[in-house]
C-alpha cells in the first residue's frame, strides 16, 4: 500500500478525494481496497519476474530442471485466486451498496414545519451547458445551489446526446442518456463551491460543458430559489408584456 | 535440406524452384497460401501501428500544456476517432490474426488451410477497411470517438459523413475477421497432422481456436449495431436516436460486448505467444500446459460476459453492474493462472534473454500494470469515480500495448527467422525494448495520477492550469515521444533485417511444435513430409530420436523413430 509509507503528497496526488459526501468517501475508500489489491498483483508479478530473469540466466550455466507442473500447486493457486476475487466481490458490493444508502437528511439540513426535506432536482444535459430544475419551477445553468445536510434526488436526463454528470468530490459521475433517467442521490456536509465536469465526449465543445455545485445553508438555499424564481417570472412577465405591447410599436 | 527430407520414407513430388512467371508482388498480392495472407496481415498491422502513433503524438502534443490551441477541438476529436479505429480495427486485431493465420497451419502440420480463399478475401476486406477510413481524411473523418456512441453519432448531431465511413470501415474490417476466423477455425478442426489429438495441440494453435470461435461470437454483435447506426443515418432509422422509440443504451450494450472481446482476443493472442516463447527460451516445457489453455478458453467466455463492467455509470440497474463487476472479478483467476504457470516455467530453466522473451517480460510486466489497474473500474462505487478519467486511458493502454506491441513485437521477433530466414538485429532489439519500457511508463503512468487524484476526464481537447494536471501531462507527452522511438526502432529493425538480417536456421530458438520442422521460410507446401504426432512436442521427440541415431541405438531404451505420414501409432 503505497498510502501507508508514501509522503501524503503522493497519497493526495493519487486520491479522489477529499469527499464531501458519504457516498463519494464509500467510493474513495473503496478506491484504494482496489488500489492496494492492485499494488499487491503487480509488485509480486514485477519482483518474480525480475527475481526469476535474473537468478534463471543462461550465462549461469545451470541446466533446465524437467518440471511439467504439479496439478496439486495449480489447484492451490487457482484456489486462492478464486478465494482473492470472492474476497473482492464481497468488498465491492457491501462498499457499493453502502454508498447507495445515500444519509438522510440531517438536522442542520432543509425543514419545513420541523419535518426534514428531500430535495428533487433534475439536472439536464444539453449540448453544451448543464440545467437544474428546482421544485419551485425556478432553473438555472451551469451553477447548482444546495442546502448543505439535505439529501438531493438528482434525476439526470439529456435533450440530445450522452453527457457524463462529473462531481468527484460529491460521490462520482452518472450519464445522462436521452430516453431514460439516471438517479444519484447526494448528502453533501460542508458548505462550499465543487466543481465538475462532464465526462462523456458530447461534441465540439464538450470540454466547455463544466459544472459547479454550490453548497449553502437551508435559508440561504431558500432565498436563492425564491429570488430566481422570482426573477425569471418577472422576465417572463416583461418578454410576455412586450411581445403583446411591442406587436402595436 | 530440411529436416524432414532426411527422414521422409518415400519420395514426394517437390514444388519448390519452378521459375517464378509473374513478379513477386503480383504473387503476394493475388496468392491464397495463409503464409502470405498472414505475413500481409502482419506487417499492414505495423504499418497501421506507426499511423496510430503519429496520430497518438499529435493528440499528446495538444495535451502537454494547458490551454494549447495546436489542435482545433474538431480536429482533436477527428484524430481521436481516428486513432481508436486504427489502434483497434487495424492493428491490434489483425496483428493476432496475423499471427494466428501464419503459425497455426504450420503448428497443426497442415500444408494449407482448410478454405483459403475466406482468409484471402478476409484479408482483402481488412485492406478495403482501411482504404475507406484512411479516405476520410480527404472529407471529413468521424468526429464521434473511439466509440461513437449515439445519439452523438447520429444524422442529427454529425451531419457529415465521417461516422458512415468509420461505420463502414469497422464493419468491412470485422467482416474480414470473421471470414479469416471461420477458416482459421476450419482448419484446426480438420486439418492437424496425423496424431495431433486436441490434447497435444500446441498452445498457440489452441489461441487461434479459441480467438476465432470468441470473434465469431463478437463480430456479428457489431456488425448488428453498426447496420442499425448505417440503417439511422441513411434511411431514416430510429434504432439508436433520442426520440421517442430510440434506445441509445442499445449501442453501448452491444458495442461493448465486442469491445470485450476484441480486447481478451488481443491478451489470449500474447498470452498464448509467450506460452510458446518463454518455454523455448527457457528450454523448459510450459508448466501445466492444460491450466493454460484452460485459462484462455475461460478468458475467451468471461470477458465478454464483463461488458456492463464498462457501463457502470449508465442508467441501467444495479444487478448489471453487479453482474459486470462478478464477470470482471472472476477473470483474476484466469489471468492469475496464466502468470503464475509462464513464472512457474521460468523458474528452474535456463533462461536465454534474447529479444523474442525480452519483449516477453516486457509484455507481462505492462499488461499485469493494466490488468491491475481495471481493478478500480471493476468495481462499482470505486468506478464511478474513476470511468472516464484518464485513469482508465491509463489502465486500456497499459494492458493493449502489453498485448499487442510488447507481445507482438516478442512475437514478431521470435516467428521473424520462419517467415523470411533471417533473424532480426538483437542490439537494435534491445534499445529499443529498453526505450519502449520507459517510454510506456512514462506516457501512461503519470495519466493514473491525473486521472485518479484529479479527476481530469477522456476524450477531453484540452485542460486548464487550475486542474493541477499540467506536470502530469507534459510527462505523458515527453513519455509518448520516448515510446514512439522505441516502436519505430523496432519497426525500422524488420525492415532493415529483411534484407540484411543474419540468417536464420529452421529451428532458431529450439521450439518443441511443428513450425520449426519446415525450412525457413517455408516452401509453399509447408512440409514435405509431415511426421506422425506422439506427443505435445513433436519437434522434441525428433530431436532425441536423431540423437539416439547418431550416438547409434541402445539396446531396449531408443524411442520409436517417428514415421513419415500415413503410418498408423
Amino acid at each position: 500500500m503505497l498510502g501507508a509509507w508514501a509522503p501524503a503528497a503522493a497519497a493526495d496526488a493519487l486520491s479522489p478525494g477529499p469527499a464531501a459526501s458519504p457516498a463519494a468517501e464509500e467510493g474513495i475508500v473503496l478506491y484504494w481496497i482496489a488500489f492496494a489489491l492492485a499494488t499487491v498483483f503487480v509488485v509480486a508479478i514485477l519482483a518474480t519476474l525480475l527475481y526469476v530473469a535474473r537468478k534463471y540466466r543462461s550465462e549461469r550455466g545451470a541446466e533446465p530442471r524437467r518440471i511439467r507442473g504439479g496439478a496439486k500447486t495449480q489447484a492451490r493457486v487457482g484456489a486462492a485466486l478464486g478465494a482473492l476475487a470472492t474476497v473482492a466481490l464481497v468488498i465491492g458490493i457491501v462498499f457499493t451498496e453502502s454508498a447507495e444508502r445515500t444519509a438522510e437528511t440531517g438536522p442542520r439540513g432543509l425543514l419545513t414545519d420541523n419535518e426534514r426535506q428531500t430535495l428533487e432536482i433534475t439536472a439536464t444535459g444539453q449540448q453544451w451547458l448543464w440545467r437544474y430544475d428546482y421544485p419551485n419551477g425556478a432553473f438555472s445553468y451551469y451553477r447548482l445551489v444546495i442546502p448543505v445536510d439535505t439529501r438531493v434526488n438528482l434525476d439526470l436526463v439529456s435533450t440530445d446526446v450522452v453527457h457524463g454528470w462529473f462531481v468527484p468530490a460529491l460521490g462520482g459521475k452518472r450519464d445522462a442518456v436521452p430516453n431514460k433517467t439516471n438517479e444519484l442521490a447526494i448528502r453533501v456536509d460542508e458548505e462550499g463551491v465543487y466543481r465538475g465536469d462532464s465526462a462523456v465526449l458530447s461534441g465540439t465543445s464538450y470540454t466547455a460543458m463544466r459544472t459547479a455545485v454550490e453548497v449553502v445553508s437551508p435559508e440561504e438555499y431558500e432565498d436563492f430559489v425564491a429570488r430566481l424564481k422570482f426573477d425569471i417570472d418577472q422576465a417572463q412577465e416583461e418578454a410576455t408584456s412586450r411581445l403583446v405591447g411591442g406587436g402595436a410599436q | 535440406m530440411s529436416a524432414g527430407r532426411s527422414t521422409a520414407g518415400r519420395p514426394e513430388l517437390v514444388a519448390e524452384g519452378f521459375p517464378r512467371r509473374r513478379p513477386r508482388w503480383v504473387e503476394m498480392a493475388t496468392s491464397s497460401d495463409h503464409k502470405d495472407v498472414g505475413r500481409i496481415l502482419i506487417a499492414a498491422s505495423l504499418g497501421f501501428l506507426f499511423l496510430a502513433l503519429v496520430e497518438l503524438l499529435l493528440m499528446r502534443l495538444q495535451l502537454s500544456i494547458p490551454e494549447n490551441t495546436f489542435l482545433e477541438p474538431q480536429t482533436f476529436n477527428r484524430l481521436l476517432s481516428i486513432y481508436g479505429a486504427t489502434g483497434i480495427f487495424l492493428f491490434a486485431i489483425p496483428l493476432a490474426l496475423g499471427l494466428f493465420y501464419y503459425a497455426v497451419p504450420l503448428q497443426i502440420g497442415a500444408r494449407a488451410t482448410a478454405l483459403p480463399r475466406l482468409g484471402q478475401i478476409g484479408l482483402w476486406l481488412y485492406l478495403g477497411a482501411a482504404t475507406v477510413l484512411y479516405a476520410g481524411f480527404l472529407y471529413t473523418p468521424s468526429q464521434a470517438g473511439v466509440n461513437p456512441l449515439p445519439p452523438l453519432s447520429e444524422l442529427a448531431f454529425i451531419a457529415d459523413n465521417g461516422v458512415d465511413a468509420w461505420g463502414t470501415a469497422a464493419g468491412l474490417a470485422t467482416l474480414g475477421f470473421i471470414l479469416i476466423a471461420i477458416d482459421l477455425s476450419t482448419t484446426v478442426r480438420r486439418l492437424r497432422a496425423p496424431g495431433m489429438a486436441w490434447r497435444r495441440l500446441p498452445v498457440f494453435s489452441w489461441a487461434g481456436a479459441i480467438g476465432s470461435w470468441l470473434l465469431l461470437f463478437v463480430g456479428p454483435v457489431l456488425l448488428a449495431a453498426i447496420t442499425m447506426l448505417m440503417i439511422d443515418r441513411n434511411f431514416g432509422g430510429a434504432f439508436f436516436v433520442g426520440g421517442a422509440d430510440g434506445a441509445p443504451l442499445l449501442w453501448q450494450h452491444l458495442t461493448w460486448i465486442f469491445y470485450s472481446g476484441a480486447y481478451a482476443l488481443v491478451l489470449i493472442a500474447a498470452f498464448a505467444a509467450l506460452a510458446e516463447i518463454v518455454p523455448a527460451l527457457s528450454r523448459k516445457p510450459l508448466f501445466n500446459r492444460g491450466a493454460v489453455i484452460g485459462s484462455l478458453a475461460a478468458i475467451a467466455v468471461i470477458t465478454p460476459l464483463a461488458w456492463t463492467q464498462n457501463m457502470l455509470t449508465a442508467p441501467i440497474g444495479i444487478g448489471w453492474m453487479y453482474f459486470g463487476m462478478t464477470m470482471a472479478l472472476a477473470l483474476i483467476v484466469p489471468f492469475g493462472l496464466l502468470f503464475f504457470n509462464l513464472i512457474a516455467t521460468m523458474v528452474g530453466g535456463t533462461l536465454r534473454l534474447r529479444a523474442p522473451l525480452l519483449f516477453g517480460l516486457g509484455a507481462l510486466a505492462t499488461i499485469s500494470v493494466g490488468l491491475a489497474a481495471e481493478l478500480g473500474h471493476s468495481m462499482v462505487a470505486s468506478a464511478w469515480q474513476l470511468k472516464n478519467t484518464v485513469d482508465a486511458t491509463a489502465a486500456t493502454h497499459f494492458a493493449l500495448i502489453g498485448g499487442a506491441v510488447f507481445g507482438g513485437f516478442a512475437a514478431l521477433h521470435f516467428w521473424f527467422p520462419k517467415m523470411t530466414g533471417r533473424t532480426m538485429g538483437e542490439s537494435l532489439a534491445r534499445i529499443s525494448f529498453w526505450t519502449m519500457l520507459l517510454g510506456v511508463a512514462l506516457a501512461f503512468a503519470p495519466l493514473f495520477i491525473a486521472g485518479a487524484g484529479y479527476g481530469q476526464v477522456v476524450d477531453a481537447y484540452k485542460f486548464y492550469d487550475e486542474a493541477g494536471v499540467s506536470t502530469y501531462n507534459l510527462i505523458a507527452g515527453i513519455g509518448s515521444f520516448v515510446l514512439a522511438a522505441g516502436v519505430v526502432m523496432t519497426l525500422a529493425n524488420a525492415v532493415l533485417s529483411l534484407r540484411s538480417g543474419p540468417a536464420a536456421g529452421h529451428d532458431q530458438w529450439g521450439g518443441d511444435s511443428l513450425e520449426w520442422f519446415a525450412t525457413s521460410p517455408p516452401p509453399a507446401h509447408n512440409f514435405d513430409v509431415v511426421p506422425d504426432v506422439r506427443s505435445e512436442q513433436p519437434l522434441r521427440d525428433i530431436r532425441e530420436a536423431l540423437a539416439e541415431r547418431e550416438r547409434g541405438p541402445v539396446p531396449g531404451t531408443a524411442r520409436p523413430e517417428p514415421a513419415p505420414t500415413g503410418s498408423a501409432d
